[in-house]
């Protein structure tokens, strides 16, 4: 049985949501905290900054560890037993598994298609291999659910356009300049909106400087920003250098102009300037707009591209609902099918066991005058016999697996071949399901 | 000749391919974006262009044909200079997504060259006989140039438009960056201007002579004057007064536009001499 027990940004504020972080470095030491309860055979911890999870499997006929596990979560975030459960969620079994194909798929995050999930559930993961946390069940689910992921994002558009005013910005800024490597970027103004804006740009462009009316004001946050500064009096110099121009002051009228912006463009010899007027009041004149080869977009203009996105996000979470729904039938087919490989193996090795020893028996006597060429010829031909002729009833049990009729098949082949399964359980590293394999999949 | 035909249906047909994987990548969903198309699309444009060369090389050797001496062959080299080009220049200027022109472009000049008049008049002036391969082979060249400069410049234009508007369509993000595109028009001009120039020079000298009595051949030496006249006036106003961007593109349209009205009145009527 499968279970997670956490929680996320539907269910938890961030000042609850911090309470329970788990930096990545701890995340394999936690996990072997869970994995050490009582009735926990696997698990893996996964902490982002919008959730917080906890994915086990319970041992064979134990009873469901989520007590356990809550009071783990107490112990280790030093909170309340009676206040973790009051907080967390709790899926169980194909609830559980459901929760872990959409949450890697980027279907519950907080900016559904956001890319960062899968790699923070895959370092989750990492950390609890290392950990030698995980089993059969949890190495079977979890690649799966990655396959999963990858599925939706190259299938769909769910992970299309930006949904942040910084990042639309940017997108914009490359659809103009292309590499911004070689750009240079302005900061004028010293708001909180600007300094989000300017670390997106800081990180991608050849120079960053920031323009405030207060000098004093404007260097502290270039020095928190890792960017140069420049005095007020020369922004309308600074305008024939910059490429692309943040404009985020308090401002009640226009601080660039049109014919501020038409010298500057002059001065440029005609290269593109893009301006990013985040403040409100705005500090652009709109008519700067109409100039060849500058373009203004204010935050009603960078709004409108956030919503187009969001608009486009919709329509495609239902198509990679759909394509995490059959993931996940065909995980629980194969998961079901691969119930009966015990069955199959014992019966496999049974007759193999048979016929080789009829096979010696018959070349210690009769056929003792055959070479070594020979001899591998016949034992080859016997394995390919024993495959062959189990062909059938292989297709047949795996198929009634699947059809949840399994059970009575494989007690019937068991009585029939007097087999014996006891030394065969499940496979500790089994293959992934592949999306060719038709034996499983119906 | 069977061979020739062949390889002239199988070009075709690879040039057809390669418009439709370019076609997919450009207007396709995140899918027609991963590597196969993007990597698919230009490898057949280029197997194209390889056999359409040896399409040209078996048929003029075939028709002892000098490929720079008839119109149709011209059209038929233009093409491959074309494909050779952006093959060339494509990762340099990030003009992946100008493919989905180019390739219909090698397509269509192909089939037009099949059926084009095939021979140019005989000279039997050996100073002009020795020119005309010059004149005809820098004149392709320059178009093959221009043309790619051409695309990109009504590419930025509609990119251009979409910014100035705020309504970005599905192709805004596949296109590429506008500075690219400036710079990538401003380069082709460049290196296509000393080609045409050598052309207009050759072909004035050639044309010495010859009584411009025929409207075809007025509106042909026109038209060829002011297209070289107005590329001429785009790199001079952006290196004098800093003209780029939208007004370089319209400069490059209408210069590319009169070079397409003499290639088409070469299509349609041949030289004389």
């Amino acid at each position: 049985m499968m279970l997670v027990v956490g929680l996320s940004h539907r269910t938890a504020p961030i000042d609850v949501r911090e309470r329970f972080a788990v930096a990545e470095e701890r995340l394999g030491e936690f996990s072997k905290m869970v994995h050490a309860l009582d009735g926990v055979s696997e698990a893996f911890v996964v902490s982002t900054c919008n959730r917080f999870e906890v994915y086990a499997v319970a041992k064979n006929g134990a009873e469901s560890p989520e007590s356990a596990i809550i009071e783990a979560i107490a112990a280790w975030s030093k909170q309340p037993a009676s206040t973790v459960r009051r907080l967390v969620y709790a899926h169980v079994d194909r609830d559980a598994l459901l929760h872990l194909f959409r949450v890697t798929a980027s279907l519950d995050s907080l900016v559904v298609g956001e890319p960062q999930i899968l790699g923070q559930v895959k370092a989750a993961f990492e950390c609890a291999s290392i950990a030698g946390t995980l089993g059969p069940h949890l190495l079977r689910s979890v690649p799966r659910a990655f396959a999963a992921a990858k599925r939706v994002r190259t299938e769909t558009t769910i992970g299309a356009g930006n949904v942040s005013i910084s990042s639309v910005a940017v997108d914009l800024a490359e659809q103009i300049f292309g590499d911004l490597s070689q750009c240079e970027a302005l900061l004028v103004g010293a708001g909180e909106m600007a300094e989000a804006a300017a670390r997106s740009f800081g990180k991608r462009t050849l120079a960053l400087r920031v323009c405030n009316r207060s000098f004093d004001r404007g260097a502290a946050l270039a020095r928190a920003i890792g960017a140069g500064v420049a005095p007020w009096e020369s922004l309308a110099h600074e305008l024939a250098t910059a490429d692309v121009v943040i404009a985020s002051t308090s401002a009640t009228e226009f601080i660039i102009t049109h014919d501020m912006v038409k010298k500057a463009i002059h001065a440029r010899r005609g290269r593109s300037l893009f301006f990013i007027d985040i403040a409100v009041p705005r500090n652009v004149d709109p008519k700067v707009h109409k100039i060849d080869n500058v373009y203004v977009f204010n935050v009603d203009d960078l709004e409108n591209q956030v919503q187009v996105a969001q608009e486009r996000r919709k329509i495609a979470h239902e198509e990679a609902s759909h394509i995490v729904d059959d993931e996940l039938a065909a995980h629980e087919h194969w998961s079901l099918a691969l119930g009966v490989q015990p069955t199959l193996v014992a019966l496999r090795d049974g007759a193999r066991a048979i016929f080789r020893s009829e096979l010696e028996r018959t070349l210690a006597t009769r056929l003792k005058h055959l070479g070594s060429e020979e001899r591998a010829a016949l034992e080859q031909m016997l394995d390919s016999g024993v495959s062959k002729w189990l062909h059938r009833p292989t297709v047949a049990l795996k198929a009634a697996a699947v059809r949840g009729e399994g059970q009575a098949l494989v007690e019937a082949t068991e009585t029939l071949f007097e087999l014996s399964t006891d030394a065969c359980t499940e496979p500790s590293q089994p293959s992934q399901p592949s999306h060719d394999d038709d034996t499983v999949r119906h | 000749m069977v061979w020739a035909d062949l390889a002239f249906v199988v070009t075709a047909l690879v040039y057809l391919a390669a418009s439709a994987a370019f076609g997919i990548y450009l207007v396709g969903g995140p899918r027609a974006q991963s590597t196969l198309f993007a990597t698919t699309a230009p490898f057949l444009l280029g197997l194209g262009a390889c056999m359409h060369a040896a399409h040209i090389g078996v048929t003029s050797f075939a028709l002892r044909v000098c490929p720079v001496e008839s119109v149709h062959f011209s059209m038929s080299v233009l093409a491959v200079f074309v494909a050779a080009t952006y093959l060339f220049v494509r990762r340099r200027f990030q003009l992946n997504a100008l493919g989905a022109v180019v390739a219909p472009f090698a397509l269509t000049f192909l089939l037009a060259s099949r059926f084009a008049f095939s021979r140019l008049g005989e000279t039997a002036n050996p100073v002009r006989r020795v020119l005309l391969p010059f004149h005809i082979a820098a004149n392709v060249l320059g178009i093959a140039l221009f043309t790619l400069a051409f695309a990109a410049a009504v590419t930025y234009l509609f990119q251009e438009r979409q910014l100035k508007r705020k309504e970005f369509g599905g192709l805004f993000r596949r296109l590429p960056p506008l500075e690219a595109l400036d710079r990538a028009e401003h380069q082709l001009l460049l290196a296509g201007f000393p080609l045409l120039t050598l052309g207009i020079l050759t072909g004035t000298v050639w044309a010495r002579g010859i009584e411009l009595g025929d409207s075809a051949s007025i509106a042909r030496a026109i038209f060829g004057y002011a297209s070289w006249a107005l590329f001429a006036a785009v790199l001079l106003a952006r290196a004098a007064a800093g003209w780029r961007g939208r007004r370089a593109a319209y400069g490059i349209v209408a210069g590319y536009s009169f070079t397409l009205v003499v290639i088409l009145i070469y299509l349609l009527r041949p030289a004389v001499t």
